[in-house]
């Protein structure tokens, strides 16, 4: 989630990139602490995911940002074009980049963090 | 059989074990690897220009079902093996030390129509593994790779490069085979493998599959090796088809019973589904719930013909993984191999509470049927 914080704990900050450098539908994936994180703009709203799938360990955030196939009420196919989901370039499985859940119903989902806007930086809010 | 197992010591990690052999590690081999070395007549028919078709236009000899799959739509990326040292990059991904390196491309030679080109194929093929890729040095190893269709060629073939550097088994692409690999005239590849002392694999390719499974039946020429897979794969067939497409979504008080397979296939085969959808979700964007639960609430089976009712380390964990809430019991009386009511009972009475016993005898179908 992305929020706007008047008087972050800077110490806890950890600059991704400036705004502009990621784009709507794009990502960059930083290294904090020894654990890489994604973080997307989706329609100018930033977030971020650990780029760890919890399938089979893969790349998770590094595959394809898509939108996905689902159905309406009478059961047709039908595409949601919002590139919303990452697919983990392993095994294919598609996780939701707002909230870090499995498109399928599962219980499974990716860690999700705290992205900070400040200044014309993108941050990660460690805790 | 050389297997060495310690009764004392419990592996923590990988790196205690002195070998790492992975079985099936592909190349994801295209024909610019293997084309040139394809044998006359061939080679002079075939071997020109790629005439502007990115993917090789050899690829148009080798029949798919035309499936569209994760790798198509992108959702996955799959790494480009081709050489060796695309080889090592992915043993060390896996921390194996020694990979049996099997083809992609050629998983459908099974399914190529004109014979003389697929023996002619699986020759250049294993001229190219053998040139390029194979080398025990890097821990890669790998099969003769044989064309079914020329039992006599495959023979030969594998004659020919036994005892040469890296190989280590026979390869029969077996998706879309027929008639069955039983049949007398594939015995001189078996009596081939044999006397070089190399393993067969077996490996199938689901888009070849597709293209002749109707017709495997026909030459599956016992009664034996025609029911005793048919039952289960016709029900794994339909099953997955009902929930792919959306079935129990669309009639969601539907229930639907399946009949005279037995008990294994079935937490098989929802574990199996489980596995897959998650990796192919747009294949059923319908489903509310994973495939496994759809079958949890929805699906029931019978229990004749039971298997391995006199093993007690079988039957009490496979009745416990397929049910005991979907699973009836039923006799099949009079055929042939009917089920007496007692055979069952006597297995589960030891394994299981009164309640789930009278379930599977006859509570769960008194819900079921419209008495």
């Amino acid at each position: 989630m992305t929020t706007t914080d008047d008087s972050p704990e800077t110490e806890s900050l950890h600059y991704v990139a400036d705004v502009d450098e990621i784009t709507d539908g794009d990502r960059v994936i930083v290294d904090v602490e020894g654990r890489e994180i994604a973080v997307f703009n989706v329609d100018g709203a930033f977030h971020a995911l650990s780029n760890y799938c919890i399938h089979q360990g893969g790349p998770a955030c590094e595959g394809l940002i898509s939108g996905s196939l689902e159905v309406d009420d009478e059961m047709e196919l039908t595409y949601d074009s919002t590139n919303k989901v990452v697919s983990c370039p392993w095994h294919g499985w598609e996780f939701e980049i707002e909230s870090g859940e499995h498109l399928a119903p599962t219980d499974y989902r990716l860690p999700t963090y705290r992205v900070v806007v400040q200044d014309g930086a993108v941050y990660l809010d460690s805790y | 059989m050389g297997k060495q197992t310690t009764q004392t010591e419990t592996v923590t990690s990988l790196e205690h074990l002195e070998t790492v052999v992975d079985s099936d590690f592909h190349l994801s081999e295209q024909q610019d690897d293997f084309l040139s070395y394809l044998p006359s007549p061939f080679h002079d028919m075939l071997f020109h220009e790629s005439r502007d078709i990115p993917m090789g236009y050899l690829k148009d000899f080798y029949p798919t079902a035309g499936l569209l799959t994760p790798v198509a739509t992108g959702n996955v990326e799959m790494n480009k093996v081709r050489s060796q040292a695309d080889i090592i990059e992915g043993k060390d991904l896996l921390n194996v030390d020694r990979a049996i390196v099997t083809p992609t491309l050629n998983l459908y030679l099974g399914g190529v129509h004109h014979d003389d080109l697929a023996a002619a194929l699986a020759h250049a093929y294993n001229e190219w593994v053998l040139d390029e890729i194979y080398n025990p040095d890097e821990g890669i190893y790998g099969p003769v790779v044989v064309a079914p269709q020329k039992p006599q060629e495959a023979a030969a073939e594998i004659e020919d490069r036994a005892g040469e550097d890296g190989i280590v088994s026979v390869f029969i692409p077996s998706g879309g085979v027929h008639p069955p690999l039983g049949n007398e005239q594939y015995f001189p590849i078996y009596a081939a493998a044999e006397n070089a002392g190399l393993p067969v694999q077996l490996h199938s390719a689901s888009g070849t599959q597709m293209l002749s499974f109707p017709l495997q039946f026909h030459g599956s020429n016992r009664y034996l090796s025609n029911h005793a897979p048919t039952h289960a794969m016709v029900h794994m067939t339909h099953l997955t088809d009902m929930i792919t497409r959306g079935v129990p979504v669309r009639f969601p008080d539907l229930d639907i019973v399946f009949q005279e397979a037995g008990l294994g296939w079935v937490p098989y085969m929802t574990r199996r589904l489980d596995n897959e959808y998650s990796e192919k979700r747009s294949d059923a964007p319908m489903l509310e719930k994973m495939p496994s639960e759809y079958v949890d609430d929805q699906f029931y089976f019978t229990s004749q013909p039971v298997e391995g009712a006199k093993d007690p380390d079988y039957i009490g964990p496979i009745v416990g993984l397929m049910g005991p809430d979907n699973l009836m019991f039923s006799s099949d009386y009079p055929h042939l191999d009917f089920d007496h009511s007692d055979y069952l009972f006597s297995a589960l009475r030891s394994n299981f509470e009164s309640s789930d016993v009278a379930n599977v005898y006859g509570q769960t179908a008194l819900e079921i049927y419209d008495f």
